[in-house]
């Protein structure tokens, strides 16, 4: 294994996978799921994630938030990513204090289900006051302290208004106040401490529902999750993402389980809040269509490994990787045959040794057996690891430059 | 994470390797499959570590006398006598075979009844699954200690109309889950392949549906026996078990209770009477509900990811 | 639903009759001893030798004016019965349910929360030995040690002399339940001695049936761990404790009201076993009693009455259940 140097981000990026990797201890043995994923994501950046199901895209995703899913444990490399301050994390190794400075304030999650991603028990408004209230406290209650003091000035309320500037004073000074803890348990008193606040935070969320473009926001925040439909449920969950306003966003395969058209309208919606937030996304996804339409880079996982890193016309117009390839003519096209890739995707317990595309793939050598290939940069910004394109390598084995064939063979496809 | 695994193993024996791998693994399954191969040696041997007086029904306890205190365990009675002089070593021993007769007979039937009536109604669905499913309802609404001991009155007291009224009031439960099976099974290609190639509905059933269930039944079966055997010697503490002097734990503890209180001098002078034959029957127990809750864990999808 | 399944535990039971013959069956029809000479007149009034649904509509029509016939293992009516010695139970259950319901969701949270760490493994340890001990046993154990052996936690619902004290005119009973009704006499020394009446009872219903709900929990919590809008939850930075507490805890306690709901219901139709073993004369021990006297018809009063209670409690479950769960209050 290669050493991992500690290198930071340069002025341009915002974020960088390093040599990640990912195992999960299930009973039927090690599940390798992420093995020494290599990115990096740019400001303002929309970076593409594809592959089949299981190739590892989503765990790598719940990773970078530092959320992998419970038997999942990362076994190695880091995730560098730049705080808002400027200064360069490594998330790994960030405490769970750290993190949840960062969760749902600098970095974002939407999920492919919004129907599963919002608790069925609480109305979403209470869903999106959550986000609202966890990292936007202070900043709501100074706003709050301003307006209750004004309407004091002008001599409008008596005791409620001083008992609520109390409240909130001392919750601004401490938010864990054990004074302020015992008086929300009384019922009486926790609605007139907080009264101003409700009203503020329901001013916010009114005004981002309106931004998701939610018709009748007074209507939906009241609302419960199984209440709405599946389009209105990933604009709720978009408004959580986006309520403090984070530098990126990770979306794993936030329309799949949408209706075509609402598929569009929630694209479009993320793309228009990326715009207008100045946010980089990590859109996760195995449809080509979606990708080619809202990237400005795609890597490609198998099994895993990141295969290919390009940007997307080069990715479209130029595909290095047999499976990138592959997956590209398995788009299916009128009038011409559908188009699968044969075999199915291997048992990460047991991954086939060398390349774990080599027993799927047309070109395969003996090299491809026994060596892992690393990403190589074949021309700028594009990246592949794939055995054919590593002469170094491929050489030893007595090979010589296979990589002319196969691109000859492209040509002839496409 | 989802993930393929390829065998070439038949699956059930695959799963068969995998309950007993976990098992042995998990110490307190471990546990509890030694106390249950214990008892089982125990019931099996009865006859020589307690040997009967020829000619008379072996689970009838010998009495030395009728002397209402309890002896003392002494080098005669190794675990003392109870109230009325009955051997306590040989109450237990012979004891343990009641309760194997008891648990075991209780869950093969119920299970047969409820393999039958879960059968019938998750194959034939319809008007015949309504009715059947009605009545376990009921007979699930209802504790079951409370049910059983109206059935023994009406029966008579005795073991066996404990073991007839337990049956009465076990089988829905195996009937709904047999039932459950059905629905989940039938509704799959496999059952729909066998029947377009025209295997006769008793064929579909034996060979596809039933092995499909053993594994749920088993946890069923393994966690009931315990609960069984409480609740028959719960019965028979009450008094509506085997006559005095019968081989029967919950018996042999009711014959405890006028002796909670010792001797004025020493307050657990009766030990012996009520610790002993509590244990035997708490150990019992103990173990299938071990065992029972270590099959549950094996076989609980969400729990076996880890 | 609730009256389909009321009148098919009325048919189970009135089956059940059909097992006796014709003059034991009388005794469910007579309200008083001195009936019991007539017995061939009651026969033939109720018509004891007509055919199942003559006599199960005869019986039903008698149930439901309230007359379960008479219990002669206590010289009463059996519905008179049930309710002198209901508020015994009831007293029981005030104690016991909420103590088994609080402490078992309490392990089964911390045992899901803390999942294969040494607390996880005691508390189901503790648990799988708890449901596995016999009730009468422990109740016998528990008893030879604190009774027996330090003399305190008699057996009984009181002492001989808090039983003449409420019996004098000086102290009136609101409820029946011994420890309320002294506090509401503001009688210290009555209400100590009904505690320490109950605390046996409680602590061995407690032992015994807190593992049915840590159970329910654990796996129900962990079901809701594992689940996305947990790590929707984190996601969007709130703290662990914060998503455990409100989201994780609130969905995982769905499945625990039904079996908190049926458990309280087994209590309430009676603790047949606690109530004999501990001499705590309620309606399990009147039940048990009964049955040990053959007393036929106060044994199927009191199956019957065990029945409504667990159809009620069904009920008030579903009420729960939409309280809890918007999605079902739709419905």
């Amino acid at each position: 294994m290669k050493r991992l140097t500690l290198e930071t981000l340069d002025n341009e990026e915002l974020l960088s996978v390093k040599d990640l990797v990912v195992r999960f201890y299930t009973y039927e043995g090690i599940v390798k799921a992420v093995e020494r994923a290599n990115l990096k994501l740019r400001k303002g950046e929309t970076l593409g994630i594809v592959g089949e199901t299981g190739s590892g895209k989503s765990v790598t995703a719940f990773t970078i938030i530092a959320l992998t899913p419970s038997p999942g444990r990362v076994e190695g490399g880091a995730v560098y990513f730049r705080r808002a301050q400027g200064d360069v994390v490594n998330i790994i190794k960030l405490k769970e204090v750290e993190l949840l400075r960062i969760r749902g304030k600098e970095v974002s999650m939407i999920f492919q289900e919004p129907n599963a991603a919002l608790d069925p028990l609480y109305r979403v408004g209470d869903q999106i006051a959550e986000a609202i209230l966890s990292h936007r406290l202070p900043e709501i209650l100074e706003n709050v302290i301003k307006f209750v003091e004004g309407e004091l000035r002008r001599g409008r309320s008596g005791f409620g208004a001083r008992l609520e500037l109390w409240a909130y004073r001392k919750m601004l000074e401490n938010p864990k106040s054990a004074i302020l803890a015992i008086l929300r348990r009384i019922p009486i008193i926790k609605n007139l401490m907080t009264r101003r606040l409700k009203h503020v935070v329901r001013e916010e969320i009114i005004e981002l529902l309106k931004l998701m473009e939610i018709p009748d926001p007074e209507r939906i925040i009241e609302a419960y999750p199984h209440e709405l439909s599946g389009g209105m449920q990933q604009r709720i969950m978009i408004a959580i993402a986006l309520a403090c306003s984070p530098v990126l966003l990770l979306a794993d395969e936030p329309t799949t389980n949408l209706d075509v058209t609402v598929q569009a309208q929630i694209i479009d919606l993320i793309m228009r809040l990326k715009n207008k937030l100045n946010m980089s996304i990590i859109y996760i996804t195995h449809d080509m269509g979606v990708i080619a339409e809202i990237s400005d880079r795609v890597a490609v996982m198998y099994a895993g490994n990141i295969v290919e890193v390009a940007p997307v016309k080069e990715l479209f117009n130029n595909p290095l990787h047999p499976y990138t390839r592959a997956l590209l003519e398995s788009i299916p096209r009128p009038g011409s045959p559908f188009k699968s890739i044969p075999g199915t995707i291997p048992n990460l317990v047991n991954p086939p040794s060398g390349c774990r595309f080599h027993p799927r793939c047309p070109y395969v050598r003996e090299a491809c057996k026994l060596e892992v290939p690393e990403l190589v940069k074949v021309s700028e910004d594009h990246y592949v690891a794939c055995l054919l394109y590593d002469g170094e390598i491929y050489g030893k084995y007595g090979g010589h430059g296979r990589s002319e064939e196969i691109l000859s063979d492209k040509r002839r496809n496409i | 994470m989802k993930t393929r695994v390829e065998t070439k193993e038949s699956p059930r024996l695959k799963e068969l390797k995998f309950i007993v791998r976990r098992i042995r693994e998990n110490p307190l399954s471990l546990a509890g499959l030694v106390i249950i191969i214990f008892f089982t040696i125990i019931a099996i041997t009865a006859p020589v570590l307690a040997p009967p007086r020829p000619g008379r029904d072996p689970y009838i306890i010998p009495r030395s006398g009728y002397f209402p205190e309890p002896q003392p365990p002494n080098l005669e009675h190794p675990f003392g006598t109870t109230e009325g002089q009955y051997d306590l070593y040989y109450g237990v021993i012979w004891g343990t075979r009641t309760a194997y007769r008891i648990g075991v007979l209780v869950v093969a039937v119920s299970a047969l009844i409820g393999i039958i009536v879960g059968s019938l109604a998750g194959y034939y669905k319809g008007v015949v699954d309504e009715v059947l499913m009605r009545l376990t309802d009921i007979i699930l609404a209802f504790p079951g200690l409370i049910l059983a001991m109206a059935l023994v009155v009406a029966f008579g007291p005795g073991l066996d109309s404990i073991t007839l009224a337990l049956i009465l009031v076990g089988w829905p439960t195996y009937a709904r889950l047999i039932r459950g099976e059905f629905l989940r099974i039938t509704s799959e290609d496999f059952v729909e392949a066998a029947k377009a190639i025209g295997c006769s509905d008793f064929r579909i059933i034996v060979r596809h549906v039933l092995p499909n269930a053993v594994f749920p039944l088993l946890i069923v079966a393994s966690l009931d026996i315990g609960a069984i055997v409480i609740t028959a010697a719960a019965l028979s503490f009450l008094g509506l078990g085997a006559p005095e002097g019968y081989a029967d734990w919950g018996q042999l503890i009711s014959l405890s209770r006028n002796w909670i209180t010792g001797t004025s001098g020493n307050p657990f002078a009766y030990w012996h009477v009520y610790v002993i034959p509590g244990l035997f029957l708490f150990l019992f127990v103990m173990g299938w509900n071990l065992l029972g809750d270590a099959f549950r864990d094996v076989l609980d999808p969400m729990i076996r990811r880890k | 639903m609730v009256i389909p399944t009321l009148l098919g535990i009325s048919l189970l039971i009135f089956g059940v009759t059909q097992l006796f013959d014709p003059i034991e069956r009388a005794s469910l029809y007579i309200r008083d001893p001195r009936q019991i000479r007539f017995v061939e007149e009651i026969i033939k009034k109720y018509g004891l030798d007509q055919p199942f649904y003559v006599q199960y509509f005869g019986w039903l029509s008698q149930v439901l004016q309230g007359n379960l016939g008479w219990s002669q293992s206590l010289h009463m009516p059996v519905l008179e019965a049930l309710i002198t010695r209901f508020p015994a139970t009831a007293e029981l259950v005030l104690y016991s349910a909420p103590l088994t319901i609080v402490l078992g969701i309490f392990l089964g949270k911390i045992s899901a929360v803390k999942k294969d760490t040494v607390i996880d493994h005691v508390t189901r340890v503790m648990a799988i030995v708890g449901w596995s001990l016999p009730a009468f046993w422990l109740g016998i154990i528990l008893m030879a040690v604190f009774y027996g052996g330090f003399g305190i936690f008699p057996p009984g619902r009181l002492s001989p002399w808090a039983e003449a004290m409420i019996r004098s005119g000086k102290f009136k009973a609101y409820t029946g339940l011994y420890t309320i009704d002294a506090i509401l006499n503001l009688n210290g020394d009555v209400f100590i001695d009904a505690l320490s009446h109950l605390v046996l009872p409680v602590i061995t219903l407690t032992t015994i049936n807190v593992a049915l709900i840590m159970r329910v929990m654990r796996s129900s919590m962990l079901e809701q761990l594992g689940k996305t809008y947990i790590i929707a939850a984190r996601a969007r930075g709130l703290d662990s404790k914060t998503v455990i507490d409100k989201h994780a805890t609130k969905n995982a306690l769905i499945p625990v009201v039904t079996i908190s709901g049926l458990l309280t219901a087994g209590m309430l139709s009676g603790m047949v076993i606690t109530e004999t073993v501990f001499e705590f004369k309620g309606v399990g021990y009147f039940a048990a009693h009964a049955a040990t006297q053959l007393d036929i018809p106060a044994v199927l009063g009191f199956a019957l009455f065990a029945g409504l209670i667990f159809v009620i409690a069904n009920l008030i479950v579903d009420i729960l259940y939409a309280y809890i769960d918007p999605r079902i209050r739709l419905r």
